[in-house]
């Protein structure tokens, strides 16, 4: 019965694999839901301005079109209950091109499509801001507090006087999630109770804001949402697909489906903002730092904020007695920006990690050894200790796996043929952090049969939270993994986290964690007995005859979490091939080495890691929406026009975790894997194509022209 | 995506008696590129005829005629089986390499020989149906002339279209000298030469070809050469597999010791159509096949270069890439 391995911390194979290969998992739209009708969203075509008619009439006598809706028939919606991006039918408005302006309902889904190109509209257009390179010089301080100047010591003075130093601008384009699943929804009204199927990373964040937009208590939206294919942040905060969804099939009476075309996700879920990075870092000539300055412009929406914090590694990774960290913000007639894999961790850090490396080139030293040089034994940012960090361990034995001896410290020297070899490195972080989530085990004995059910509102984005929680749960219990079942994804079930900001798995690993501590330790005092070794729950079931039990734990973090600071930190790796004629690059290798904690399935964590990564190196190559700033539209709309890397692009890549003890951020000592992954990737590309060319790229992404 | 009318057929003549009655009507091969455009709502059929069971799939050896000890390609023939033909690979591995550089594995099962020569641009602009485009809608205007061209023309480009066109094969196709083969309406066959067969956009980018609405490609015929040694097809794009080129180029020589006696060069992602470097051919012929003489046909070649806003680049690209694909014919 008990089981004689601990499962955490082994690389067991999904439990949901086979369901996912065998097409079985049901994704959003998947539901086999009756007699269903189809919404398709039409958008506006221009970027500012109002909407002066909408002839619907063509649309209309389509066969098979059951309404049209736009802001003239909508039902009224409450514009700030917590959705993203407005974009909800309520008012002629136009603040972004591709803004949402109406939606066709019809019996099939060619018919909607067909149907909503017919519908015509006019405009009366005003003056659209879009043009973020010329309007950057006019950019204001952000609304949002947390955004505001820090300052310690005097940065400035330390620049102006330091014995060495790099003042460089570093670039980075707009970006888009692009998960693999478009958003995509279905609703089901039964009285005034919706429920809506729809891939959400917060499960009880969509409920509320759906609820709330919809003028409902939250009790009356049911979200379902246990499977979702990708959404690195596009996810998290939902938008005003959701909503319309259900207020289509509320003006139908009938079950609706909404998908987005990919053409469409380019302005409808946020995206990752264009960033302006200016980098100042100051040292002494033996290489100690003196001064860190990291200035970041960007853009917002034009009645909405939103901005990555460029600037968090730079907070937290060097030992610097003078520092300065600012924002400054243009508010633009583009989509409201989102979270975005890393936010601000992945773009700052190319930055950051970018300035270390042409710091080390003026020292002439090895940058692994200026970053080593200039570890903080504390967090530099408030003074507190480290709950654990192993950037020093990360940057020696990835520098030993990975043969950094054979680099050439001088750059365009190691030439293989057609190709230029270079080496980079560099490093980042993320905060790990565990948000209050509750759970249920349930448990029921058939005989010497038990089984276990665990139930929580959490999310599994395609990371593994299923697998990890039936993990962390067959311990937990004292069970074999095939006999668990896990439900998650339904906003019936206890409230719980979201998998955002990589707190998934520490936030309901250790609440499923506790209520099978819980369970197990009622079930001791409901025996009455006094054990010498401790039984499990699952022996217990057994041993006292119980034919079925539960238990509900409210989970919160253990009050060490607040005393220290508590991070994940990496060191990355990259070995580049840049072709000598035509400037096409090959990351040949790349090894991440990472210290998370507590790794929980060592193979779903390398998953992560890489998908990471390789989002990473898309973002130094590849990655890039681009903005035709007269009309304010993407001209990249689609995957032939936005690349992300391709399995050509990438050679072998390898990932390392430090066996890293983390005992106070929380009970598991679980860090947190989901955006580290892509923190100081793209600058350790960049390093290396500096290594292999002995060119500083400092906008990316560093496409084949840049380099000829 | 329009209502349409889907119409298989089986043989060639009705194909295209349905194809002359009706002028909103389109052959469909693969359909990998004309699909994509419909649900795009950028063509507009309503009717497609579907040609894929035509059966004229063939790759075999010409016998007579003047292309006699050539090659000919089915038209409906798929471009994965076309590339992988024993034939193909050995005669013409220029367009072997051509058709494997383009798209992916899965499209290249899809696609048809016709149906690659006949895809159309992948200009941003003519995708967008809310952009003005006049090659979708004739007098809209060019998006792209002052709008984003980074992936847009730098030879033969006009003030109403400066698009390119997409095709790897057809590269490689306008290097080897190839000639298309077309049914018309009353069953008569004619022949285009495959440097005809492509326009410039000149004041009717609309049209993409010289084929007449209701002509069937049959097939494509490769004429005898002696260029299967010294070949070369490099294809240069943001990404090693998957994207459209930035600039491509067919290269082949045909040697006489070091010296060449022809040399076939073709510029792909520069211009409208798969671009000839009449220039770089002639200045190459009867010379040393040295790095030296590479880099001046090259440079002869890009002085008639039009560069516009955004992609500059191209021409010292384009350089890089005729030298390299050069060299690499040379298996240097
Ligand atoms: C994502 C993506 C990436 C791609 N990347 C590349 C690339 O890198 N390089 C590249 O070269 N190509 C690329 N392609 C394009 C691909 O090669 C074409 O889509 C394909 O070759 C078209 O063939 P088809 O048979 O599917 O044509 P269809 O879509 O069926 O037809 C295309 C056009 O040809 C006409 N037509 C078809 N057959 C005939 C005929 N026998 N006679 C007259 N007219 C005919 C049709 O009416 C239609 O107008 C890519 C395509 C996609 C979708």
């Amino acid at each position: 019965m008990q089981q004689a391995k601990k499962l955490t911390g082994m690389p067991v194979d999904r439990i949901d694999g086979i369901l996912k290969v065998t097409g079985k998992a049901s994704y959003a739209t998947d539901y086999p839901v009756k007699n269903i009708a189809y919404a398709v969203l039409f958008k506006s075509t221009i970027a500012a301005g109002s909407i002066t008619s909408i002839d619907t009439s063509e649309a209309e006598k389509v066969p098979g079109v059951l309404s049209v809706i736009t802001h003239l028939n909508a039902p009224k919606l409450n514009v700030k209950g917590g959705l993203r991006g407005g974009a909800l039918l309520q008012g002629p408005e136009i603040e972004f091109h591709g803004q949402h302006i109406g939606m066709v309902v019809a019996e099939t889904f060619e018919q909607a499509r067909y149907a909503a190109r017919l519908v015509k509209v006019s405009y009366r257009q005003t003056d659209a801001k879009v043009d973020f390179a010329k309007l950057a010089d006019r950019a204001v301080p952000p609304k949002d507090r947390g955004m505001a100047d820090v300052k310690r010591g005097d940065t400035a003075a330390a620049l102006r006087n330091a014995e060495v130093k790099v003042e460089e601008i570093y670039q980075t384009p707009i970006e888009h999630h692009h998960p693999l699943e478009p958003h995509s929804t279905i609703a089901v009204w039964e009285g005034d109770h919706v429920t809506l199927y729809n891939g959400s990373q917060i499960v009880n964040g969509a409920q509320t804001a759906a609820a709330a937009t919809l003028n409902l208590k939250p009790g009356n939206v049911r979200i379902v949402s246990p499977y979702i294919g990708g959404g690195f942040g596009s996810k998290g905060g939902q938008w005003a697909n959701l909503v319309l969804t259900a207020v289509a099939a509320k003006v139908v009476s009938r079950p609706v489906k909404l998908a987005l075309s990919r053409q469409q996700m380019f302005n409808s879920v946020g995206l990752r903002q264009r960033n302006i990075q200016k980098l100042g870092i100051a040292a002494t000539k033996d290489g100690k730092l003196t001064a860190l300055a990291h200035e970041t412009t960007t853009h917002v929406a034009i009645n909405s904020e939103f901005l990555e914090p460029c600037g968090d590694c730079s907070k937290v990774m060097y030992d610097v007695p003078n520092s300065l960290i600012t924002y400054r913000v243009v508010p633009l007639n583009i989509i409201l920006p989102t979270y975005t894999r890393g936010p601000g961790k992945s773009t700052g850090s190319f930055a950051l990690e970018s300035a270390m490396d042409e710091l080390a080139f003026k020292l002439n030293m090895d940058p692994i050894e200026l970053r080593l040089k200039n570890q903080p034994a504390v967090d530099p940012s408030d003074g507190k200790p480290w709950s654990s960090r192993s950037t020093i361990q990360c940057l020696k034995e990835g520098a030993r796996a990975f043969g950094w001896e054979k680099r050439n410290p001088v750059p365009g020297k190691t030439i293989q043929g057609d190709y230029l070899v270079g080496y980079g490195v560099a490093c980042g972080s993320y905060p790990a952090r565990q948000r209050e989530s509750s759970a249920i085990v349930r448990l029921t004995a058939k005989g010497p049969d038990v089984r276990a059910t665990i139930e929580l509102a959490a999310s599994d984005l395609g990371t593994g939270t299923h697998t990890i929680l039936a993990q962390t749960a067959a311990d937990g219990l004292g069970l074999p993994i095939d006999k668990i079942h896990i439900r998650i994804g339904d906003s019936d079930l206890p409230p719980a986290a979201g998998s955002v900001g990589s707190v998934g798995a520490a936030s309901f690993a250790n609440a499923v964690n506790d209520a099978c501590r819980k369970i197990t330790d009622e079930l001791v005092v409901k025996s009455g007995k006094q054990f010498f070794v401790a039984p499990t729950a699952a022996q217990l079931m057994i041993s006292e005859r119980i034919n079925s039990y539960e238990a509900r734990v409210d989970a919160k973090p253990p009050v060490s979490a607040n005393q220290y600071s508590s991070h994940s930190f990496n060191a990355n790796f990259a070995e580049v091939w840049v072709n000598r004629s035509t400037g096409m690059v090959k990351v040949a290798r790349f090894l991440a080495v990472t210290g998370a904690g507590k790794i929980l399935n060592p193979k779903t964590a390398r998953s992560q890691i890489i998908g990471g990564n390789v989002w990473g190196i898309g973002m130094a190559l590849t990655e890039e929406s681009v903005i035709d700033t007269r009309w304010g539209n993407f001209i990249t709309r689609s995957f032939a026009d936005y690349h992300v890397p391709a399995n050509l692009d990438i050679g072998s890549m390898e990932t390392i975790f430090i066996n890293e003890e983390e005992k106070f951020s929380n009970t598991l000592g679980v860090k947190g894997i989901g955006e580290v992954g892509i923190v100081g990737v793209a600058a350790a590309v960049v390093n290396a194509i500096f290594n292999a060319t002995g060119k500083r790229v400092r906008d990316l992404p560093v496409t084949p022209d840049k380099l000829l | 995506m329009r209502p349409f009318k889907f119409t298989p057929v089986t043989d060639a003549a009705s194909a295209i008696a349905l194809l002359a009655k009706n002028e909103h009507a389109r052959f469909i091969g693969g359909g990998t590129n004309l699909l994509d455009l419909m649900k795009e709502d950028v063509e507009r059929p309503n009717e497609l005829i579907d040609i894929s069971r035509l059966g004229i799939t063939k790759v075999s050896t010409i016998l007579t005629g003047n292309h006699s000890g050539g090659v000919s390609i089915g038209a409906v023939g798929k471009n994965a089986d076309t590339a992988n033909h024993p034939l193909i690979r050995q005669k013409y591995p220029l367009l072997a390499q051509a058709i494997l550089a383009g798209a992916s594995a899965q499209i290249r099962n899809m696609a048809t020989n016709g149906g690659n020569l006949l895809q159309r641009t992948r200009c941003p602009y003519f995708y967008d149906v809310a952009m003005p485009c006049n090659k979708r809608q004739p007098g809209s205007g060019c998006g792209a002339l002052e709008g984003i061209n980074r992936m847009h023309a730098i030879f033969g480009w006009s003030e109403h279209c400066v698009a390119v066109y997409p095709s790897d094969m057809s590269v490689a196709l306008a290097a080897l000298g190839a000639t298309v083969k077309v049914r018309g309406t009353a069953g008569q066959e004619r022949s285009i030469a495959f440097t005809d067969f492509h326009r410039l956009p000149g004041n009717t980018p609309e049209r993409d070809t010289n084929l007449a609405h209701g002509e069937m490609v049959t097939a494509i015929e490769l004429p005898p050469d002696n260029f299967a040694g010294n070949s070369y097809y490099l294809k240069v794009r943001d990404r090693a597999s998957y994207a459209f080129a930035l600039v491509s180029v067919a290269a082949a020589l045909e040697l006489s010791g070091s010296r060449i006696v022809n040399a076939r060069i073709a510029l792909g992602g520069v211009a409208h159509k798969p671009w000839r470097a009449f220039a770089a051919e002639r200045l190459l012929a009867g010379k040393e096949a040295t790095e030296a003489n590479f880099l001046l046909a090259a440079a002869e070649e890009m002085k008639s270069a039009k560069p516009l806003g955004h992609n500059l680049f191209k021409v010292e690209l384009g350089k890089r890439a005729i030298v390299r694909s050069l060299q690499m014919a040379m298996n240097k």
